[in-house]
């Protein structure tokens, strides 16, 4: 399978400061890839070298097996924040976008800004708009002439929860459509709804990468609780199975190696051994636990 | 190149400092080298009334100044006074992309790196190219309404057009380099005019009269400064001055070779600093 982008050994560093260590990962054709991160974890640093705006230390990155700048035309990008000419009006400003990417023609930039509903506001001038338009505005950039590959940092930055919801919506949409979407963001929630594979990044170190899956689903939580808490978790101490028993305050947590729980042998020993279960659940890991888990220690 | 020029043109048609300058420059070449001339032509006359001698010699050494060919040298060199003017707007207009972050969407929107300067060197031609018709026009003009029978002399002197469009050129270079790497404009504009306007002179008369070296002729402004000499009746008279003033002219050539030199240095900085840095 083509790769859209290969980053292959990427340091960066400011001062002392190791912004990027060392970071590998390939986006294959078509994926929705989301790299995840706390604040200052290398995100913007790693798209702001692939698009050369940024000058890595060491290591290479290849834009469809090639040479980046012959490239660059073919992919629409939002990088940190809005960046337009103050004075000028979405439409002129977009004018530029076109001119200098050659993506679109003029006719394309009424629909990207259809798209994003900016069309009322097409003529007012950049400095005029509040955030949410602004973010808008750089979406509708991005999209403009269609291009095959996204990259976009922090999209829903500044958006209304309707603009977030949209927004997801259309990410959706162009994946279906074949896109390649590379996106950053702190919004695990977002994430963990739109793409299919993640890369975690801390402190500029690459912790896990691949497809979002394989990333999240490494193990079963089964949920148990009953109205007798502690002769419950005495004799589930004597239960063979699970590898960790976690108690929270209003149930007990059970961890299975993957693809191990089975809720109905739980379900029948507890009450062989006189304990009656009010609750019992298989819970799939949520990014937001595995990106804490990954990132705390 | 011309593709850079369209999408340069696109920001800076509806930038009202763009207009500003335009005006600015448009009403000031004129305005000042009238007044200078109308201020002399007065002065001549009446003191020709009262036949003071010295009037009379200068009348018959120079003419009007203002008069052909005379007047490509004398408005040339009364304009290019005013070069701060179209470098406020050349700082401006790079200092607005590091504000709207626009140096680096324009890069990652498809430009090269290089493509960026080239853009940007196309803007100062173009600005260059706008000073030096608006001063080839009032020239034009001035001398046609100071005329006293000498237009078919116009052709003569015309090499003070290229030579104002150099110092042009070179000068707003030099404002672009600073807007380039200071990237605040109110800091690079302060540092532009206290430099051309009081440090560089202060240094140019230190060199000049109490080291009595030529070395002020390698500094940045007065390099090309010295490309338009100051014109013959401005500088006095007596053998020393005529003598000071031919050798101005027979230098320009060199002056010529220094200023294409420096200023190309420039560009090679910025085009090797856009290559290397974070944007």
């Amino acid at each position: 399978m083509q790769q859209i982008l290969s980053v292959n050994n990427l340091s960066k560093q400011y001062g002392k400061i190791h912004a990027l260590n060392n970071v590998s990962f390939n986006v294959p054709k078509g994926c929705v890839y989301g790299i995840l991160g706390p604040n200052g974890s290398g995100k913007t640093t790693t798209l702001g070298i692939i698009l050369d705006i940024l000058k890595a230390n060491t290591g290479n990155f290849l834009w469809f097996e090639d040479n980046p700048q012959n490239h660059k035309t073919k992919i629409g990008s939002l990088l940190e924040t809005p960046n337009f000419y103050h004075y000028l009006s979405a439409v002129n400003n977009l004018k530029i976008t076109q001119a200098i990417s050659g993506r679109g023609n003029e006719n394309d930039i009424d629909e990207v800004l259809e798209i994003v509903n900016l069309s009322q506001r097409k003529n007012s001038k950049f400095s005029t708009y509040s955030l949410g338009m602004k973010q808008r505005l750089a979406i509708a950039a991005a999209l403009l002439g269609n291009p095959d590959v996204l990259v976009l940092d922090e999209p829903t930055n500044g958006l209304d929860p309707v603009g977030i919801a949209e927004i997801r919506e259309l990410i959706k949409k162009l994946a279906q459509q074949g896109k390649t979407i590379i996106m950053a963001s702190h919004l695990l929630d977002e994430v963990e709804k739109v793409c299919t594979h993640v890369a975690i990044l801390k402190k500029g170190n690459l912790l896990v990468n691949g497809n979002v899956n394989e990333v999240l689903a490494n193990e079963d939580i089964v949920e148990v609780n009953a109205s007798d808490k502690q002769t419950l978790i005495q004799i589930l101490n004597n239960m063979s199975g699970y590898t960790k028993l976690v108690e929270e305050k209003n149930a007990i947590q059970l961890f299975y190696p993957q693809g191990t729980a089975q809720l109905d042998t739980i379900n029948e020993y507890c009450f062989n051994n006189g304990v009656t279960l009010n609750m019992l659940t298989q819970k799939k890991k949520s990014l937001e636990a595995k990106f804490f888990e990954l990132t705390n220690n | 190149m011309f593709q850079l020029i369209k999408i340069e043109w696109l920001k800076i048609k509806r930038y009202p400092a763009f207009w500003w300058m335009f005006s600015i420059v448009a009403l000031t070449y004129p305005g000042v080298n009238l007044i200078i001339g109308t201020i002399y032509n007065h002065t001549l006359v009446r003191n020709a009334d009262k036949k003071e001698a010295l009037s009379q010699i200068a009348k018959m050494l120079f003419g009007n100044p203002f008069e052909f060919p005379e007047t490509w040298h004398t408005t040339a060199y009364f304009s290019s006074f005013f070069i701060s003017i179209p470098a406020i707007l050349v700082i401006m207009l790079i200092s607005n992309e590091y504000t709207y972050k626009t140096h680096r969407q324009n890069i990652i929107d498809g430009w090269s790196r290089q493509q960026f300067i080239t853009a940007k060197m196309m803007d100062i031609v173009i600005i260059s190219l706008i000073t030096t018709i608006i001063y080839t026009l009032v020239s034009l003009s001035l001398g046609i309404y100071f005329d006293d029978g000498h237009l078919a002399r116009w052709a003569e002197q015309l090499q003070y057009i290229p030579l104002f469009f150099i110092q042009s050129f070179a000068q707003l270079s030099i404002a672009f380099l600073l807007g380039y790497l200071i990237k605040k404009a109110f800091i690079a504009l302060g540092v532009f005019l206290f430099y051309s306007l009081i440090v560089e002179n202060i240094l140019v008369s230190y060199l000049k009269w109490k080291l009595q070296t030529h070395a002020y002729k390698f500094l940045p402004f007065e390099m090309s400064d010295e490309l338009i000499p100051v014109p013959a009746f401005a500088g006095g008279f007596g053998k020393d001055m005529r003598d000071a003033y031919e050798a101005a002219l027979s230098a320009i050539p060199m002056q010529l070779v220094y200023t294409l030199i420096f200023t190309s240095l420039i560009w090679v900085l910025c085009y090797k600093l856009q290559e290397k840095k974070d944007l």
